[in-house]
């Protein structure tokens, strides 16, 4: 009876701490979903169109580059979810789960896109727009399925190498922190 | 007292005025819930259980068809009531969801209160009726602009109506609530600017 009782506290308390992760990561997705639908979805085709001062991404092409993610990443996620949940346990980063994720924090460096991740010059904008705001949804979504899952246990193969995988956590956190990245690119060109 | 009470009382006098004690009877059945984004608060093939108040945030009424075809037949915003309105009062399976489309607050009654209340006082079901008799009057004028009116003159209809749902709601479901497809709406978004 002790250790039924002893087995259950711990089972709840693994919970609290995964499950807070995937809360941090909805409410950030929702802000993002936010500024889109509030501002990037109003704005007109040329604003959209214009590439930064410095000659950077347009505001369609950072969108157009984070949907390609999107593209790569949300269906291997959702058919991950589908299948049957294993236990769920503490969910603890990778090295190199938490090392591509901090990669993205503002400030930490500038990189090359990798060539399927490199957005045309013009991309549809409005569709690039839909398509973006559509993906958060899922992605809000997928992180409401994912509770309960364990997050350690379910690996995805990167979208720039097949052969490194990584903990569905650390995707999760690697695809919000790097659409903040790219959204305060894209904020940037409308100051 | 709960929140958003006010605004409900303020809606139900400005539809069918009652007296102190029936509005007090009719206010004391609501209780407060939120949902988040993209929740959906009633499937089709369930019952509807509850009379919606919408206090905060938006919300469609939709059907989807056997290939996943949707059509959004309203949106709910404050203040106004929601909900599947036809399953509720008849207490028979939905045709169709209601979910939100942004974070929302609502007061919701059971039916069962809502019933007992229409049969202990008068004023309780003939503010049913007024409420019911807007809703259909609401959605017959839909359905002439559906059938008569272009694309673009049912763009503005809607923008009149709701100048703020442009940066509320993915244009995907106005695009959706106007029958018309998502390059259309683009293409009047980019023409008429409002």
């Amino acid at each position: 009876m002790q250790f039924c009782r002893y087995k259950i506290y711990i089972s709840m308390s693994i919970d609290v701490t995964t499950q807070h992760l995937l809360s941090e990561l909805e409410e950030k997705t929702e802000k993002q979903l936010q500024f889109a639908i509030s501002v990037l979805q109003n704005l007109n085709e040329n604003i959209l169109q214009q590439p930064s001062l410095s000659g950077g991404w347009s505001i369609a092409q950072c969108l157009w580059h984070l949907n390609s993610y999107g593209d790569y990443y949300l269906p291997k996620i959702e058919s991950r979810l589908k299948a049957p949940m294993y236990e769920t346990a503490i969910f603890k980063s990778s090295w190199l789960g938490s090392r591509f994720t901090r990669m993205m924090l503002p400030g930490n460096g500038k990189y090359k896109a990798f060539k399927d991740h490199v957005p045309p010059a013009k991309p549809d904008a409005r569709k690039v727009i839909a398509t973006f705001i559509q993906q958060q949804e899922q992605l809000i979504l997928l992180l409401r399925q994912a509770k309960g899952h364990n997050l350690n246990r379910i690996k995805i193969p990167i979208s720039i190498s097949r052969l490194i995988k990584l903990k569905l956590g650390d995707v999760f956190s690697f695809l919000v922190a790097h659409n903040q990245r790219h959204l305060e690119q894209a904020k940037r060109n409308l100051n | 007292m709960i929140p958003h009470i006010s605004s409900l009382r303020q809606l139900v006098q400005g539809i069918h005025p009652m007296e102190e004690t029936e509005l007090e009877a009719f206010l004391s059945v609501w209780h407060e819930v939120r949902f988040k984004r993209k929740e959906i608060i009633t499937s089709a093939a369930e019952l509807e259980k509850y009379l919606y108040f919408v206090c905060d945030g938006v919300q469609r009424v939709y059907y989807v068809n056997d290939e996943g075809k949707e059509a959004t037949l309203v949106f709910t915003y404050p203040p106004s009531f929601g909900g599947v309105f036809d399953a509720f009062l008849q207490q028979t399976p939905s045709r169709y969801y209601y979910e939100t489309l942004t974070a929302s607050v609502f007061l919701r009654a059971s039916f069962a209160d809502i019933q007992k209340l229409m049969h202990a006082h008068h004023a309780v079901e003939t503010f049913m009726r007024k409420g019911i008799t807007a809703a259909a009057s609401g959605l017959m004028e839909r359905i002439t602009e559906l059938q008569c009116f272009s694309a673009e003159e049912r763009f503005r209809v809607l923008l009149k109506r709701s100048p703020h749902i442009l940066q509320l709601v993915p244009h995907k479901y106005l695009a959706n609530y106007l029958g018309m497809d998502a390059t259309n709406f683009s293409k009047l978004l980019n023409r008429i600017r409002i």
